[in-house]
């Protein structure tokens, strides 16, 4: 059995330093799902997968799937289980759902992913974070938290490429833009560039909004069989064409290049690959954005300009709405926040609605998407291709 | 030079909240690495078979999947290629902020992305020669029979080269 998949309904609790806990993201972040597709009955979801990296150490909760279907009101039969693949989790969840439906063994699926991070004091998140990388050998080196390794990246970003802070600059300034125009994510207020350049110093030459937030939040999304989802929804269909995911290295060590990232490379040849298509065919991009830097890098290797054109590429407009590939336009992560198991998640909601056609800032025409995360010390690699057709 | 990291814990020890890994061979069968660490030698293994040095050193060779591994000597210093600052954010068990970070050329075993220790913002360059550096870390309480023994810990990381 090889069956064509579709997304059909998405929607996210409200990100940001939340009251609350975990388990309530993942009930709102359900509750919004529901509302966007309401011929779907939730009693017929027969698959649940579970992205959340940090449930055991901010939530001290490991089993997490049958809890969240209990909680959000579903038995699934054929498949309930977590995904951790830290801030790739949700996409992660995602691939292995379209495998299920696409072999036959579920037919409707909810990927579910979210986290509870801040604790009630923070430093227990940050230390916690030190598990993000290889613990022994990285995290004992205090590279838990991202900004140094990423500082690192722009620094011979810059060196190799002459790429500047104010093309780091304009990725804040476009994502914090779109963010504002999503009620769902973080960040409601748009910056300019002179407030970018003038941000507090976190790790030179990385300023505060060059960094994303962690953050407090759900989102959840139900994929279909091609047959059932034409009964299950009236609006266009958006299938997912096809996937890749590739790790080179975890530890920093072994690191093939600091600046261009051969697992993305490797991720998006095999995503391209299978879904027929090149990186010219894409319309629109959610790509992770946890660094200003990273977004830069990200136009390269997923092939979008050449290799150390990226800092002019954004700076001239090139990944901004009306641009050759408009990204992020529902805010990234610099704008929505990053709930680690959530992330992957958000961007399959905005790709499945520019696809759709209903997005808050409507790519016009677009038909085919795409989703990238970066997970771990730049470890892996993860890239989904959506599109109105299939493969 | 110490590092906290299980002292906030108001004298309560948690594995799961230990900054730094298990280091007795009841817990880690890559123990000799930090024995040797203690003599101030900076080893891995290398595959006898096919003469692969990984680094984390490993049981298992990632390049020919033999078990035939020998403990090596690796260099001591090292060539900064560049710095990195960080005066947010600084993870507890790291001291007050800055938190200096260097990639650093292991004389072409690795480039590792290392912390730099006995250094002051701004003092260290790309150019710049670095040490290892040694230093004692909260020993572990370690059940033996009905008797805890304290098991002593050392970890690394580098420091300038005067």
């Amino acid at each position: 059995m090889d069956r064509n998949v579709c997304i059909i309904a998405g929607g996210m609790s409200k990100w940001g330093v939340r009251d609350g806990s975990q388990r309530d993201f993942f009930q709102e972040a359900a509750k919004a799902c529901y509302e966007d597709n309401p011929q779907l009955n939730p009693k017929d979801i027969d698959g649940l997968l579970v992205a959340s990296a940090y449930t055991e150490r901010t939530s001290y909760q490991t089993h997490l799937a049958p809890l969240v279907a209990e909680y959000v009101g579903i038995r699934p039969k054929n498949i309930c289980a977590r995904v951790e693949l830290l801030c790739a989790s949700g996409s992660s969840a995602i691939i292995l759902a379209f495998a299920l439906i696409k072999s036959g063994q579920a037919d409707i699926v909810m990927v579910a992913g979210g986290e509870k991070l801040y604790t009630p004091q923070k430093w227990e998140v940050f230390y916690s974070e030190l598990a993000s990388v290889d613990h022994d050998w990285d995290g004992t080196q205090g590279l838990g938290l991202p900004p140094p390794v990423f500082a690192m990246v722009a620094k011979q970003h810059m060196k190799q490429f002459g790429t500047k802070k104010e093309h780091l600059g304009t990725i804040s300034v476009k994502n914090r833009r779109n963010s504002a125009k999503n009620p769902k994510a973080q960040f409601q207020t748009p910056v300019t560039m002179e407030e970018v350049m003038s941000g507090r110093m976190i790790v030179e030459p990385l300023t505060l909004y060059d960094c994303c937030p962690i953050t407090d939040g759900a989102a959840a999304v139900i994929l279909a069989a091609e047959e059932k989802a034409k009964d299950l929804t009236d609006k266009p269909l958006v299938y997912l064409r096809g996937t890749g995911q590739a790790s080179v290295n975890n530890m920093s060590a072994n690191m093939p290049d600091w600046t261009t990232w051969e697992a993305l490379k490797i991720a998006a040849a095999q995503a391209y690959k299978k879904s027929k298509v090149e990186p010219k065919d894409i319309d629109v991009a959610m790509t992770h954005d946890c660094f200003t830097i990273s977004e830069i890098i990200e136009m390269e290797d997923l092939g979008f300009c050449e290799k150390g054109e990226g800092g002019p590429f954004v700076g001239d407009g090139g990944n901004d709405l009306g641009g050759k590939i408009p990204t992020n336009t529902d805010g990234g992560l610099l704008g929505c926040g990053h709930p680690f198991g959530g992330t992957g998640i958000r961007q399959a909601i905005e790709v499945m609605k520019q696809l759709r056609g209903d997005a808050v800032q409507q790519v016009p025409n677009a038909t085919i998407g795409l989703t990238h995360n970066l997970s771990g010390f730049i470890a892996a690699h993860t890239v989904l291709v959506y599109g109105r057709e299939v493969a | 030079m110490t590092t906290p990291g299980i002292s906030i814990l108001q004298g309560k020890y948690m594995v799961t909240m230990d900054l730094f890994p298990q280091e007795s061979k009841e817990f880690n069968q890559m123990y000799p690495f930090f024995d040797y660490l203690k003599e101030g030698r900076f080893t891995t293994t290398r595959c006898k078979d096919c003469g692969a040095e990984p680094f984390p050193p490993r049981l298992l060779c990632p390049e020919c999947y033999a078990t035939n591994m020998e403990w090596i000597d690796w260099p001591t210093t090292g060539t900064v290629i560049d710095v990195t600052e960080e005066v947010v954010g600084v993870p507890l068990g790291f001291g007050k902020p800055p938190l200096i970070h260097a990639l650093i050329d292991l004389q072409g075993k690795r480039t590792f992305f290392v912390r730099i220790i006995n250094c002051q913002q701004g003092e260290l360059k790309s150019g710049d020669t670095v040490k290892l550096a040694v230093f004692d870390i909260d020993p572990v309480p370690q059940e033996q029979g009905r008797e805890v023994v304290e098991m002593p810990r050392v970890f690394y990381a580098f420091e300038p080269a005067k």
